[in-house]
């Protein structure tokens, strides 16, 4: 059941992904109903999935949650900002991901008791739902950026035309951040609480990584709120937040032994 | 039964004709009446600043000199160089009237390519032609209006900003989330300008300052606008509080320069700013767009946006012309179920009464026979008649089915000799 819905989920995905890119090679962009159709099946028949990954933990697992929140967030991008182009990176990240995750195989944990805590459970999607914040400041900011180019350029082909507004791009990476700092400080403190209140060990790996998370989106959000940082700038600063927790996390994960734990 | 368009449009008049052609809302119904009294069971009247064109039900012979006449009246002496309006126009019937109403509806057959302005405009004149438009017009007029809705959902015909100050308002669309509420400055007073600030207006664009060398011109300018009016040199300073800065003026040199800009610009921080550069010779220094967030373009950047809509929109003619197509048979086919009907009911009267009169005659001349045999012949001669009218009938009611009823129609009513108005 898990292998056939994620299947399908990347067959969905896969299927939006063409459907948001087909525009950009020149043919007619299909309604916004058809592709948003696909995407919330995709998000459907994954999230059937997820819900069945015992004991919910190791880098599989993480990449499928990570990637249904990737798929979630761009079908609200879609709806509250008429961001399709979202999807640009979205589609291929999340299909990628989920990909990853069947070929990592999405096996039982190697510490089963730990995984079937629901304070864990709790703390890990948290956390991965303010990681998919975190990366969708950075879609947003990547987006701005190549509109920015092309109209700075005077270049007005299918970016100027499929792209949306600079402002709203802007105002998506705004929210993203502004949401996704609240979420990965309670991600922290639920992990804080697994470690310290629920007497699970937790690798320095791990509390190096979601410090790190939470220090890097807490400094884009005070550059934006507190310094007014906008535009470019502001941009600039998601994506290098979001470059150094992937770095870190790649560095982690390079120094630990082993595919299925997550750090 | 026919339908005739008789007109002048962008291709066949000079805009000096077209501006006598160009009817107010308030002149239509009595050039109408005119038209019509020379023998026309409906008129509609459509007007723009790129054609006049009379769309007119059963007309009689005498209608085009009409209309002609109603139109060279209107050139006036020496308004068309001694010519008469005729020609300067054009006339197309049936089929391809339809088809060419249709193809005016979608914005086939308007000088931008795709335009939507017509549409409603075509629903204008409708409107306001609707008492004399009479019931085939009604629904011609109806079906243009969803042949053109049709068009432009169903193909790219419409997308995009194809001609210049809608392409200034396209530019803009990609800088801000949405341009209602922005304030917007004008510098000069030139007539691309004030049709660009038209079209920004219409997307609730508030122009807040107008500024000009002359302050009375500005002032005149903002006073139709509702914004304020300022001299060039009090303008530079607003260019920090501005979104969009709209500038045409006639200086032989770039007025909007670095140093009259940049300091109030930097006070912005990160809010964008779009200055549309509409003047020949351009009014803004290029060093100016390399200002953060200054988004500058000239008209022909704009006239590069809409050159390259226009040439997406010309991949889009052949699906478009298509649904004309189809939706001209689908009509025709409608007209022409309605103009069979009472030809057929005046066929069969006339066959009818020929069976009656020979029927009464025979008898006549048979005075012995019993009634049980009277009817008999009677039976025998309806039958006969019903035998002989149904494969024409059925024939008559396929073609019109398929829209080639007309010749039919025709042959029959020649050789019948049914003169009877169609439709009474």
């Amino acid at each position: 059941m898990v292998l056939t819905s994620h299947l399908a989920a990347l067959g969905l995905y896969a299927l939006a992904t063409v459907l948001v890119l087909a525009p950009f090679a020149g043919l007619r962009p299909l309604p916004r109903g058809l592709l948003l159709g696909v995407l919330i099946a995709g998000i459907a028949a994954h999230a059937l999935g997820v819900a069945r990954l015992t004991p919910f933990m190791g880098v599989a697992p993480t990449l499928s949650l990570l990637a249904l929140f990737l798929a979630l967030l761009q079908v609200a991008s879609e709806a509250a900002f008429r961001a399709s182009a979202v999807g640009v990176f979205t589609g291929p990240l999340a299909t990628g991901l989920i990909g990853l995750a069947l070929l990592i195989g999405l096996a039982p944990d190697v510490r089963p008791v730990v995984g079937r805590s629901p304070w864990s459970i709790l703390h890990i999607t948290v956390s991965i739902l303010g990681l998919a914040m975190l990366a969708l400041a950075f879609i947003a900011a990547a987006l701005y950026l190549l509109q920015f180019r092309e109209l700075k350029a005077k270049r007005f082909g299918q970016v100027f035309r499929l792209f949306p507004p600079l402002e709203r791009l802007d105002q998506l990476n705004h929210l993203s951040l502004v949401v996704g700092f609240p979420t990965v400080t309670l991600g922290v403190l639920l992990g804080f609480g697994v470690r310290y209140a629920g007497g699970v060990s937790v690798d320095a790996a791990q509390v190096v990584w979601g410090m790190l998370m939470w220090l890097v989106l807490g400094w884009a959000v005070g550059v934006r709120v507190v310094r007014r940082w906008a535009g470019r700038r502001a941009a600039f600063a998601s994506i290098a937040s979001f470059a150094a927790v992937l770095l870190v996390y790649l560095a982690l994960k390079l120094t630990t032994p082993g595919t299925q734990r997550f750090l | 039964m026919s339908i005739t368009v008789l007109g002048a449009n962008h291709r066949t008049a000079p805009l000096e004709v077209r501006e006598r052609f160009a009817h107010t809302a308030g002149e239509v119904s009595q050039s109408l009446e005119r038209v019509l009294a020379a023998g026309a069971r409906g008129g509609v009247l459509l007007s723009t600043c790129n054609r006049t064109e009379f769309y007119l039900a059963e007309p009689d012979d005498a209608v085009p000199e009409a209309v002609w006449a109603r139109l060279s009246e209107r050139l006036g002496v020496g308004g068309g160089g001694g010519r008469s309006a005729s020609e300067y126009g054009y006339i197309q019937r049936d089929r391809d009237a339809v088809r060419h109403l249709y193809r005016v509806s979608a914005g086939l057959d308007s000088m931008i390519l795709g335009e939507a302005q017509i549409q409603g405009q075509v629903r204008e004149a409708w409107d306001v032609s609707k008492a004399v438009a009479g019931p085939v017009l009604h629904r011609l007029f109806q079906s243009a209006l969803l042949v053109g809705a049709r068009v432009r959902s169903e193909t790219g015909l419409a997308t995009g900003a194809a001609s210049a100050p809608s392409a200034a308002v396209a530019v803009a669309g990609k800088i801000f989330t949405q341009l209602a509420g922005r304030s917007a400055l004008i510098l000069g007073a030139g007539d691309i300008a004030e049709l660009a600030a038209t079209c920004l207006v219409s997307e609730g664009v508030r122009v807040t300052l107008v500024a000009n060398r002359t302050y009375e011109r500005a002032k005149a300018i903002a006073e139709e606008l509702g914004a304020r009016a300022l001299t060039l040199d009090e303008a530079w300073d607003h260019f920090g509080d501005c979104d969009i800065v709209l500038s045409s003026t006639a200086a032989p040199h770039a007025v909007v320069t670095w140093d009259r800009v940049a300091p109030a610009i930097e006070r912005r921080g990160g809010r964008p700013l779009c200055i549309l550069d509409l003047a020949v010779p351009r009014d803004v220094e290029p060093a100016v767009a390399q200002l953060e967030n200054v988004f500058l373009y000239d008209l022909d950047d704009l006239q590069a946006v809409a050159a390259h809509a226009a040439a997406e929109r010309r991949n889009d003619i052949p699906a478009a012309e298509r649904i004309v197509t189809e939706e001209v048979e689908r009509f025709w086919g409608w007209y022409g179920g309605l103009a069979v009907v009472p030809v057929l009911r005046e066929f069969r009267d006339r066959m009818e009464a020929v069976r009656a009169a020979e029927l009464e005659r025979t008898l006549r001349r048979l005075p012995h026979l019993r009634p049980e045999d009277r009817d008999q012949i009677e039976y025998f001669s309806q039958a006969l008649l019903n035998k002989f009218l149904h494969q024409p009938t059925v024939a008559l009611k396929e073609a019109a089915r398929a829209g080639r009823g007309y010749g039919l129609l025709d042959a029959l009513k020649r050789l019948f000799g049914l003169e009877r108005r169609d439709g009474t």
